[in-house]
């Protein structure tokens, strides 16, 4: 089943330049000159039922613009957009009910309040009967840990510790869809882990569909399956993440050590492109089918072979290549 | 019904943590009012009345508008002008209910608790001058100001919610809230009572909402305007209400489509 539907989406930002200093000011009052910006450019897609779908893409790509049109909060320019049969611009409390947006860098708690003050407006607003919300709550209160900061106020909390709390609101409604922009930005490694552990569980679990943009490539390639690579407001990838691999990476890294003496660089350079190189460890850059080949000649060698590991070129080199390309 | 009481709720206790400001603005309340009976009472010079008033009534006057226009006014316009301009807006965009109902519930629940505090403000002043200060408990005119300082409260609110959505458009509206901000103390009589004025500008300003936040109030309370004159004023201040509702759903109409939620 189909959740979310795009057609030709298209939206245009108004701005206007004005030219330095001060003199730049006083013709600004008399004269602007309005130039457009497109921030998302005549993309489609659609995302089924239960999918967890990545949006990457750098800095102004387009990504958040998208998920605003998709939750309501922008007018497309031109074309439609469907989520779950509503037409998200309309803003009906139906549609509303059904989905939830986190955004990483905006935050829907109060801050002069513990978080279970808006815990208890959000159930209000939802529409929450009693005991669901008790429940609900009682469950993502043990996923996230939030038991013992439930009752002191947002602004002494840590980063993670709110963001943590950000979820736990926006997931008390039991959303059917989930829209997440940078859930994990500015969080510490263990905080990342965390939140991605989850956003997994609960797909998994509740089969909520979600889209995610992140900047972190491990986000993105321990979550999503598919991805959709949006550039300068176009998609110029849509499919699995395991084919983009492939595609934009024919070959994989064997992570050489060795012990003894160590090698000299030109021992091991016939066994392949050298991508770093060190007496005792080196690099080498061999194609996909060549890569077990390749360990079987070194281990076999005179070398001083103390480990071998074969390992996928870095997401974030295949996504730069993509956008080179 | 319990979304409203949990929302008020919510500002009330948001309120409390910042009990420091919502004393000092009684400070600030309360010489504002006291330097204009001092001024008041030097003009006086004893004179036995200016525009029909005397001292006493004068007095009476400035404390019992002042008592209401704490009541009625509002800081919504920057509130909202902010909201739209940093993009926190987006927030109550996505969710199941409205954010003029979510901006409405929050200011009843604020002027419920600036209503208490102010009334202990002007008590203290009152007791100060309790010889001075005119008694009024007449049941069919305490109905009419009642209804009036309420209606008063939706129509400012109307004014500075219609006045913060201008920022959709000039993203901020320091400016012109500050301008209309004087316009309406003028007419509204906050500066002195508008009878001292020419005729034809009482008549204006009866047409007006601003002077049913101050001036008619408060001449209710002195019986120096008739009953009928009151009930009069509340058709008035309907037929605003309406026209300012009408405005704004077509201002946010537009205002949405040019929206767009920066910041997030």
């Amino acid at each position: 089943m189909v959740d979310i539907e795009a057609k030709n989406l298209s939206r245009t930002f108004e701005y206007y330049r004005k030219q330095r200093g001060l003199s730049g000011w006083l013709k600004f009052l008399f004269y602007r000159e309005k130039l457009h910006a497109e921030a998302v450019k005549d993309i489609s897609f659609s995302i089924d039922s239960g999918e967890l779908v990545g949006f990457l893409g750098p800095n102004g790509a387009g990504k958040t613009t998208t998920l605003k049109m998709l939750s309501g909060i922008l007018h497309p320019t031109s074309g439609q957009v469907k989520v779950l049969g509503h037409i998200p611009a309309q803003r009906e409390k139906e549609y509303q009910k059904k989905f939830a947006l986190i955004m990483g860098q905006k935050n829907q708690l109060v801050q002069d309040l513990p978080a279970m003050e808006t815990f208890i407006v959000n159930k209000e607003i939802y529409e929450i009967p009693d005991q669901e919300f008790e429940e609900n709550l009682d469950e993502l209160a043990n996923i996230f840990d939030i038991h013992n900061i439930l009752d002191i106020q947002v602004r002494k909390l840590s980063l993670g510790q709110r963001m943590r709390c950000e979820l736990v609101a926006a997931l008390l409604h039991k959303p059917k869809i989930l829209f997440l922009d940078e859930p994990t930005i500015g969080l510490d490694v263990v905080a990342q882990k965390n939140i991605r552990d989850f956003i997994k569980k609960y797909n998994q679990e509740k089969k909520t569909t979600i889209i995610l943009t992140s900047h972190y490539m491990e986000d993105i390639r321990e979550l999503c399956q598919r991805v959709i690579i949006i550039n300068l407001g176009k998609i110029i990838y849509d499919g699995k993440l395991d084919d983009l691999i492939r595609k934009y990476a024919p070959y994989k890294l064997l992570k050489v050590i060795f012990n003894g003496n160590g090698v000299k660089l030109e021992e091991v350079e016939k066994f392949g492109e050298i991508d770093e190189f060190h007496p005792y460890a080196c690099t080498i850059k061999t194609k996909r089918n060549e890569a077990k080949d390749t360990a079987i000649a070194l281990l076999s060698s005179d070398l001083p072979v103390d480990d071998i590991i074969i390992d996928e070129v870095d997401v974030n080199d295949v996504i730069r290549q993509v956008f080179n390309s | 019904m319990k979304k409203f009481l949990a929302i008020i709720k919510v500002f009330w206790q948001k309120s409390l943590t910042y009990r420091f400001t919502v004393l000092a603005y009684r400070v600030g309340e309360i010489g504002e009012t006291l330097a204009l009976i001092l001024m008041w009472s030097a003009i006086y010079n004893g004179q036995k009345t200016i525009g029909a008033l005397t001292l006493p009534e004068m007095i009476t006057y400035i404390l019992i508008g002042n008592f209401f226009n704490a009541i009625i006014r509002n800081f919504l316009s920057g509130l909202i002008a902010r909201d739209i301009k940093e993009g926190r807006l987006s927030i109550f965009l996505i969710k199941p209910m409205r954010y003029f109902d979510y901006i409405l519930i929050q200011e009843i629940g604020r002027i419920s608790f600036v209503t208490i505090m102010s009334m202990f403000s002007a008590a203290l002043v009152i007791i100060f001058f309790i010889n001075t200060f005119i008694w009024n408990f007449d049941i069919a005119y305490f109905s009419v100001i009642i209804v009036m300082v309420t209606l008063a409260f939706v129509s400012e609110l109307l004014i500075a919610y219609l006045v913060g959505l201008i920022a959709f458009w000039t993203d901020e509206v320091d400016g012109i809230y500050s301008t209309i901000d004087r316009i309406k103390k003028f007419f509204s009589g906050g500066y002195f009572p508008i009878s001292l004025l020419p005729v034809t500008f009482v008549q204006i300003s009866f047409f007006l909402p601003f002077a049913y936040s101050f001036f008619v109030p408060a001449q209710l309370y002195l019986k120096k305007i008739d009953l009928s004159v009151g009930l009069k004023g509340l058709l008035v201040q309907i037929i605003w209400i309406v026209a300012l509702y009408g405005i704004i759903n077509t201002v946010w109409t537009r205002g949405l489509k040019k929206y767009e939620g920066i910041g997030i």
